[in-house]
């Protein structure tokens, strides 16, 4: 069992060596000095409970605290990828996909407090292994979750320990949860109240039918009446050996239960245990049958009580200690989720980076289901953390922090080196002069250090920790007097960053930012992200979703299938979802229904004409799909996930090869496109600009000729820095 | 425990003992750093042993109670969710153990597989995503598993038919053996001018070639000037050129047309993303030799590349190409998974499945279909159990001898059970009567004498098996044979209703229930109903959904109570509902229209093992 990793214990002490010597001549140390580096505070199984109370206080006294998870996948299927054609609702149902099929396996939360005295933020990175064991026997489904083979390869790549993960992983009851084991709980108890009190069927009449139980239940009689006098005469007399009444039976032993004398019954059958208790039931009524659960088994006990009412207390005292147990029982099934119901209760800003997932993941793990919509999940979000900022969000959003990052990515390890290069690399860097790095002082346990780095990316702890940081110099930037505002309260008040409160990228592909307070969408803030390449805005009215083609047919070639059927500037784009599916948007939205009842008609027909026609070739196979927009969404909504887009439909249960939608549906569907946006209007220009996922999976002429060379290399550089990210 | 094996460098003999099950063997570990070595080793315990033991240590099995296989599962049905569980399912140790059998001595050659589905040629395969049970890896954790050592280190692999796919879709060279027959259509003059034109370019590069092979002393630029011009590009240290095609009849074409040219050209297919064709590279060589030479190279970077593809699945290939029987003690679930990861998607039906299967493994044993050979039907369903059952019972001692390599780790113990189940698997033959020593005489004495146990899949579904064993199986007390179409499936009554107040329920409502019958819960939302009486459950399906029905069956109708036949079961399980509980997977299935009826129940008449223990089945795990 000793597979879980060693952290470095050598490392440990003598860092704790070098921040003594550090601490002892603070005033001379330069930041030359070796960076003293010890692990953050890895919480377990092991040492979860005292973690717990440290960090409350943590938090308590915290301005804000950062968090990051772990996941063991982010995508169930290549094509609930984020596409630039996906609508706001699809791409919530994607986030909702991801969160509802993937574990968090890590949990980092990372408090953060201004020190007035030192100058400078105490940061407790807390890195928390968490594992959804079965720990209290629920009804249901039984545990489950998805593994993307890539994302645990990558995780494989950083280290990850996956032994201390699974072996000694903090497990959780969501707040659902919680109340069914509670309710089960309690129906698991008050059948076995029921049982040892006297209406309950099956112990009423256990029909004594074998000569073995007659002989049985007389002895038992017999044995418990005599253990009863004795206790009687014992009482009266004043205490006596007691040698002679043990030894008679090893089965039975005397012991106090509540302080009454009990009888202890050992290596009985359930069968003889029912026997027992029936006799006890008709023969004495001084005497109370207990099931008593200890920590490890149940006991059985025949209790000896003074009259009907210390039998009552009796009953009661055991209905009590019962509750108790299972109360306790259930506070520790809830495990991890007492971190989340802190984080929550305290009410304090909590700072993630591109949170979205981190956050429909808490709601689906810890509190309840994901909603169906995305507007009911924002609410429901916003009522148990009132107060979220994404530094993804604020590194987007101020021109002077863009200009500042080089344009370079805003993936968290690069803002933070670029922002925090004295944390990151223990030295200043020259651009940084002008501006002064907030500083911050780690401290775990006992240890601590003010330029600590572990250095061990994609630790859920360390990435907290990094987005702390990277939230304390935008803060910085933003001229905000920690001074002032070192109250969590007037942090969240402040109003350089109410403006960004509450913002998430929806999807980052996109640019899609969803307003947790209201649920509505956002645009993009003008001017942001400049590389963002501009594509026409997508009419989703206009889309037809074709699948099932033969799939050797590149994008181009359906393109010109179409083109030479509906005219040649029919199509606007088309966009490969994966190898067997694509979207087309076409130039008016009548084209759709042309397009859907041409295919329609071709396939009922089979004569030559239909065999020549420029279509029959998407048709070949017999097993091209066609439908309008509103079936992704269909297809997206669906639990199931197949690797393949055409599997999928299949999957899900579609059985017709185009649907055609009645006339009035795609009449209110069109009302419903155009109310979105009309709300969109006000920002016109910045709406829905997109960016290219896979460069040839693109047909998109008109928008290449006026490419410059340089939109093409960076569209390129994008396209690469995707495929890193998601690993494709 | 432990310290009771005498350990000895090369072999661990272990002398009879009373708790032989409970020992530890030794068994090798193999991972990624130690793959090939062993592999080498594998293979000549291969040869030399007369069997070879597999168990699979999966990441789950089962998502909801009734998605598990039960013993009212027919092979259809328990073909499907054995399907299930593999597609979803991943492979983590495969343990492999070649032994022979000697009298009462079994030599064995333990080995244990750390697998995992690592993408290495980056191309979404072998698995994009892979399902856990928190149960199965919290279970494995109690047993010590090392979860590290199976994601950094374990072995990838590729099945038969995604290695087809990789490699087209890795776009490697493919080298041309065979010279196509010269096609029967006379050309167009399109494809004459393209070969012409071919034919010209190659004759200049050639030409070039020799000529710039004895001038040697051209300037780098010349040099570069010239290649670019010419088209010519290097393979190695070989010079070749690249001739674009549109179609595969260009191929031909062009490969045809090299057949007329001097043999010093080798040709290789340069494959699409797709699967086409997108060029033709010809390599020219300096004679015959080299050009043999350069063929033989080809074949090693083939060979080389092969191996790495494949990973794993070279141990399948062996045990395959080996021939030897393969025995395991969860043969449909086992195998279902071989399939799945090593051979190629699962079929959709059985019959295919196991057409597909004898192709790679002609001769499968499963020790719990010999088990119920010696107790027809006893309620053994782990290896441990069996041993224990068999020790208690009969008197057929088995001597184990383990080798192993000398690297032996002492804290690695996984793949104990492969182990059980060569030991489970002698003690059968010897109780059976049946003489492996036979085995090695001759081949035709595999099937004469263990043809009746060599196909479980086969024996359990039954009918033309049935009239050689059957009859003994109805017992008194215990599990009895029921017909698939006295089963009646019954869902929508109150939470937390056990079987026997549902049967309670049911004795009083309606006539049907006068004679004999039996209930026991699928799962807390559904129960079967078992009509021991010929005709009733139909009478029962028929009253169900007529108008006239009346008294307390009404009362439980209006409540919500539904009842479908078997045929609704088996569709729910072949359309793929597969829900959390029974219930809501039988409503889906019977509001979708019947389009199984006519193939299915009629040619099939499959029976199922009805055992009063089925609550006690599906509970304990």
């Amino acid at each position: 069992m000793n597979t879980t990793k060693q952290w470095p214990k050598r490392a440990l002490i003598l860092s704790r060596l070098l921040t003594r010597a550090f601490f002892s001549n603070n005033s001379t140390s330069t930041c030359s000095s070796p960076s003293p580096t010890f692990p953050l505070k890895h919480v377990t199984r092991s040492n979860f409970d005292s973690a717990l109370v440290e960090l409350r206080s943590h938090v308590r006294a915290a301005d804000f605290v950062a968090i990051d998870l772990e996941m063991t996948g982010v995508t169930s299927a290549p094509w609930r990828e984020s596409f630039e054609f996906d609508r706001f609702d699809i791409r919530y149902l994607k986030v909702k996909d991801s969160a509802e099929k993937f574990a968090v396996i890590q949990f980092g939360v990372c408090p953060f407090h201004w020190d007035s005295v030192k100058q400078s933020f105490i940061a407790h990175p807390h890195n928390f292994f968490v594992f959804p064991r079965q720990e209290i026997p629920l009804d249901g489904p039984s545990y489950e979750f998805l593994c993307q083979t890539t994302s645990m390869d990558f995780l494989a790549k950083y280290q990850f320990d996956f032994n201390a993960c699974i072996h000694e992983g903090v497990s959780y009851l969501s707040r659902g949860q919680e109340d069914e084991a509670r309710r089960r709980l309690k129906s698991l108890y008050e059948e076995q109240l029921v049982n040892s009190s006297h209406n309950l069927r099956e112990t009423m009449d256990v029909p004594l039918v074998r000569v073995a139980d007659v002989l049985f239940t007389e002895r038992m009689k017999k044995r418990l009446s005599e253990w009863r006098d004795e206790l009687l005469q014992n009482r009266s007399r004043g205490p006596q050996d007691q040698g002679a009444s043990n030894d008679l039976n090893q089965q039975f032993q005397t012991v106090f239960f509540k302080m009454r004398p009990a009888l202890s019954l050992n290596g009985f059958t359930s069968h003889q245990l029912s026997l027992i208790r029936m006799v006890i039931r008709k023969h004495f009524k001084d005497l109370v049958y207990v099931r008593f659960n200890g920590e490890s088994s149940s006991q059985e006990l025949v209790v000896f009580t003074d009259s009907e009412s210390d039998k009552d207390k009796l009953v009661e005292e055991v209905k009590n200690e019962h509750y108790r147990s299972t109360e306790m029982k259930i506070h520790a099934a809830v495990g991890f989720r007492h971190v989340i119901d802190l984080l929550s209760s305290e009410n304090k800003l909590i700072v993630g980076h591109n949170c979205i997932l981190d956050i429909a993941h808490i709601h689906s793990k810890f509190l309840g289901p994901l909603p169906l919509t995305a507007e009911e999940f924002v609410s429901c979000v916003n009522k148990y953390f009132p107060n979220i900022i994404d530094t993804k969000i604020l590194l987007n959003a101020d021109n002077i922090l863009q200009r500042r990052m080089k344009k370079s990515s805003t993936s968290l390890s690069s803002a933070f080196s670029l922002l925090c290069p004295e944390i990151a690399h223990g030295f200043k860097s020259k651009v940084q002069s002008s501006q002064p790095c907030v500083k911050v002082e780690v401290h775990v346990d006992e240890m601590r250090s003010s330029d600590w780095n572990s250095g061990a990316k994609h630790e859920a702890g360390y990435d907290a920790f990094m987005t702390g940081c990277v939230f304390a110099q935008v803060c910085s930037h933003l001229d905000i007097d920690f001074q002032l505002y070192s109250t969590s309260e007037n942090l969240v008040q402040n109003e350089k960053l109410q403006k960004h409160m509450n913002l998430l990228y929806l999807s980052w592909i996109n640019g899609d930012i969803i307003d947790l307070r209201t649920g509505s969408r956002t645009a993009e803030f003008l001017g942001s992200n400049i590389l963002r390449k501009r594509f026409p805005r997508i009419l989703y009215k206009n889309i037809v979703l074709i699948w099932g083609f033969p799939s050797k047919l590149k994008p181009s070639v359906i393109r010109e299938c179409i083109c030479k059927t509906l005219g040649p500037t029919s199509v606007i784009s088309i966009y490969r979802m994966d190898q067997t599916a694509v979207f087309v948007q076409f130039s008016k939205a009548e084209l759709v229904l042309d397009f859907l009842i041409l295919k329609e008609s071709l396939e009922r027909s089979d004569d030559a004409i239909s065999v020549l026609h420029p279509l029959s070739q998407l048709l070949e196979g017999g097993n091209t799909h066609a439908a309008s927009y509103e079936t992704y969404k269909d297809i997206c909504e669906s639990p199931v996930s197949e690797l393949l887009f055409a599997d999928q439909a299949e999957a899900v249960g579609i059985k017709w090869k185009t649907k055609l939608l009645p006339s009035d549906v795609v009449e209110r569907q069109e009302d419903n496109h155009f109310h979105l946006e009309n709300a969109l209007d006000h920002t016109p220009e910045t709406v829905e600009k997109s960016k290219i996922r896979k460069a040839e999976d693109v047909v998109h002429d008109s928008s290449n000729k006026q490419l410059t060379c340089d939109e093409i290399i960076d569209s390129l550089l994008k396209v690469e820095k995707i495929r890193r990210t998601t690993n494709l | 425990m432990a310290a009771l094996i005498p350990r000895r460098l090369i072999c661990t003999k272990i002398s009879r003992n009373s708790h032989q099950h409970q020992l530890r063997w030794s068994v090798r570990q193999v991972t990624k750093s130690n793959f090939n070595d062993s592999l080498h080793d594998f293979h000549s315990h291969l040869s030399s042993s007369d069997f070879v033991a597999v168990s699979l240590q999966n990441t789950g099995s089962f998502s909801a109670a009734w998605h598990r296989l039960s013993s009212f599962d027919c092979p259809e049905t328990a073909y499907l969710k054995a399907q299930r569980a593999a597609d979803r399912f991943q492979l983590l140790q495969f343990a492999v153990c070649p032994f022979t059998i000697s009298g009462s001595k079994v030599t064995a050659h333990p080995y244990n597989f750390h697998l995992f589905p690592r993408d290495e040629l980056n191309i979404g395969m072998p698995s994009y995503s892979f399902s856990c049970q928190t149960s199965y890896l919290t279970a494995m954790a109690q047993q010590g598993f090392d979860f590290n050592a199976c994601i950094y280190d374990g072995i990838s692999y590729l099945s038969r038919a995604q290695e087809l796919v990789a490699k087209v879709r890795m776009g490697n060279p493919i080298a041309i053996h065979h010279v196509m027959k010269p096609s029967s259509t006379s050309p167009s003059v399109a494809d004459t001018i393209f070969v012409e034109r071919v034919k010209s370019r190659i004759k200049h590069w050639k030409k070039a070639c020799a000529d710039s092979s004895s001038r040697k002393t051209d300037e780098a630029l010349v040099k570069s000037l010239r290649k670019l011009v010419l088209g010519g590009e290097q393979y190695g240290s070989r010079p070749c050129m690249t001739i674009d095609v549109c179609s595969e009849r260009q191929v031909q074409l062009v490969l045809e047309m090299l057949g007329e040219f001097s043999d010093d050209l080798v040709a290789l297919k340069i494959p699409t993303k797709g699967g086409g064709t997108q060029a033709v590279r010809v390599v020219l060589t300096s004679s015959m030799e080299d050009k043999s030479l350069f063929e033989r190279e080809l074949q090693n970077v083939e060979e080389e590349q092969n191996k790495k593809i494949r990973g794993f699945r070279e141990v399948i290939d062996l045990i395959s190409a080996s021939q030897k029987p393969v025995v395991s003690h969860n043969s449909l679930n086992d195998f279902s998974v071989i399939h799945s990861k090593f051979i190629g998607p699962l079929p959709v039906n059985m019959d295919e499945f196991l057409c597909s299967l004898r192709l790679v493994f002609p001769h499968v044993f499963d020790v719990n279909h010999l088990m119920k050979e010696i107790g027809p039907l006893e309620n053994v369903t782990n290896v441990p159990a069996a041993i224990s059952y068999l020790k208690n019972r009969f008197f057929a001692p088995i001597d184990m001898e383990i080798s192993h390599g000398a690297l032996l780790n002492e804290g690695k113990i996984h793949g104990q059970t492969v182990l059980r189940i060569c030991h489970l698997f002698a003690k059968l033959c010897s109780l059976l009567r049946i003489t492996p020593g036979a085995i090695q005489s001759s081949d035709d004495n595999i099937t004469s004498l263990l043809d009746g146990y060599a196909n479980p899949f086969k024996s359990c579904s039954g009918s033309s098996q049935e009239s050689v064993d059957g009859g003994i199986r109805i017992w008194t007390k215990g599990p009895r044979k029921v017909g698939c179409k006295h089963l009646v499936f019954l869902w929508g009554f109150r939470d937390s209703l056990s079987a026997g107040m549902l049967k309670s329920l049911l004795q009083g409502s309606h006539d049907v229930f006068s004679e004999e019958f039996d209930v026991c819960l699928v799962d807390k939302s559904c129960a079967i109903v078992v009509f021991l009486q010929p005709n009733l459950s139909q009478a029962f399906l028929d009253i169900m959904s007529s108008e006239g029905i009346s008294g307390s069956l009404r009362e439980l109708v209006s409540e919500g109570l539904r009842a479908a036949g078997y045929e609704t079961y088996k569709r729910a399980c072949s359309l793929g509902y597969w829900e959390a509980d029974l219930a809501s997977s039988l409503d889906k299935a019977s509001a979708t229209p019947d389009c199984f009826s006519q193939s299915g129940s009629e040619t099939n008449p499959s029976e199922v093992y009805w055992c009063n223990d089925l609550m006690i089945n599906l509970g304990d795990l």
